[in-house]
């Protein structure tokens, strides 16, 4: 448990470094949020035409309300997260990687959900917007990492007893 | 393992109203030592920097010793600046590791809520301390930042710290302790799932490859 935690920590603080780096920031972070705030709208389509994106910002074409998917919002912090949970863990790699495959479209799946979810939200009122943009929603997201990481763990077979010759 | 997981996890969701709303009500209470431990860090650290701290409810508002600059405002000789903090923004973690806890059922729940707050007061402390200096530091005018005397590395070091105080350790802190806390309802969840009845608290003993 302890070399778990160990190694949780230091993945963790190594890649939320690597994320702040410009090269990161440039090649990694601004097209993934991009991307999110592309795929956000063309969801939201399906029921509000009067929506675009432009860059990391969802806009309303008829209210002129935006949102701007800044660090902490684009899941890259909870994916993170994630990923070193899933490494730091006593698992065969094959098992790792599928970890990973379907936790990451997990987080990233909510994370599309609390996008709109504050679109939305944000057009409706501005106190509960801000509540659950700056406290529900993180919570939210960290207890999907949470569950996530535990329905995995929840999937590993456990350790043969250790045989003496 | 009593329940599912899915029967956890709607524990989970069930609590979450009721807790979010104890800590908003309590966030004066809440946030008290928060304010005394980081006045105490501040003024331990960095010296003459923080002359003092005042709370109003869940906002903390650092005196700091930095002189405005010049002809901003009347009477800028006898002024200071003041920096404010909000707890909450460092604090919310707790309602979420509240909900866990009592979603867990596991016994000794009012020991677990009592050692889980104050196991978070230093990541909520180190939240508000990077938070202030940030603000004197990295968002005040040159004319004040400079006053404050830290080199570029330093600075550097703030904007990390800050980034992982409020992006990262909110969250992340009351998880670690909440399985740290739960090691054996861990435990015992995953094996239930093999279909054994171990309820050994460890986690190590799933396949090794590392």
């Amino acid at each position: 448990m302890i070399k778990f935690f160990v190694w949780f920590l230091a993945l963790q603080a190594g890649l939320f470094g690597l994320e702040l780096t410009p090269w990161a920031q440039q090649w990694f972070v601004v097209p993934w949020t991009n991307t999110l705030a592309a795929i956000s709208a063309s969801i939201v389509k399906l029921f509000d035409p009067e929506v675009i994106s432009h860059g990391k910002v969802l806009q309303s074409t008829s209210s002129g309300f935006a949102v701007s998917i800044e660090a902490g919002c684009n899941g890259v912090e909870a994916t993170i997260v994630l990923v070193a949970a899933i490494l730091s863990f006593p698992a065969k790699w094959s098992r790792k990687l599928i970890g990973l495959a379907a936790g990451v479209v997990a987080v990233q799946g909510l994370n599309i959900v609390r996008v709109i979810s504050l679109f939305y939200l944000g057009q409706w009122n501005f106190n509960v917007f801000e509540w659950a943009h700056l406290y529900v929603w993180q919570a939210l997201i960290m207890l999907d990492v949470l569950i996530v990481w535990l329905l995995w763990v929840r999937t590993l077979p456990r350790a043969a007893p250790a045989v003496s010759a | 393992m009593r329940a599912s997981l899915a029967r956890f996890i709607l524990r989970v969701a069930a609590w979450l109203p009721l807790t979010f709303a104890i800590w908003y009500l309590a966030a004066p209470l809440l946030a008290w030592p928060v304010a005394l431990l980081a006045e105490l860090f501040m003024k331990s650290a960095f010296g003459d920097l923080i002359r003092g701290v005042e709370q109003s409810g869940a906002l903390l508002t650092f005196i700091t010793s930095l002189k405005p600059a010049q002809g901003t405002l009347p009477g800028a000789a006898r002024a200071v600046v003041s920096a404010e903090s909000n707890v909450l923004l460092f604090s919310f973690g707790f309602p979420m590791l509240a909900a866990l806890i009592l979603a867990a059922r596991e016994p000794h729940l009012v020991r677990h809520l009592l050692v889980g707050y104050f196991v978070l007061l230093p990541f909520q402390t180190w939240g508000v301390v990077v938070d202030v200096l940030k603000n004197v530091v990295i968002l005040a005018p040159p004319a004040i930042s400079a006053q404050t005397g830290f080199d570029s590395w330093q600075r550097e070091v703030i904007v990390f710290a800050y980034q992982f105080g409020s992006l990262i350790l909110p969250t992340v802190a009351p998880a670690i302790v909440w399985v740290l806390m739960h090691r054996r309802f861990l435990e015992n969840f995953a094996t239930q799932a093999r279909g054994g009845t171990a309820q050994t608290p460890s986690a190590t003993g799933a396949e090794h490859s590392r």
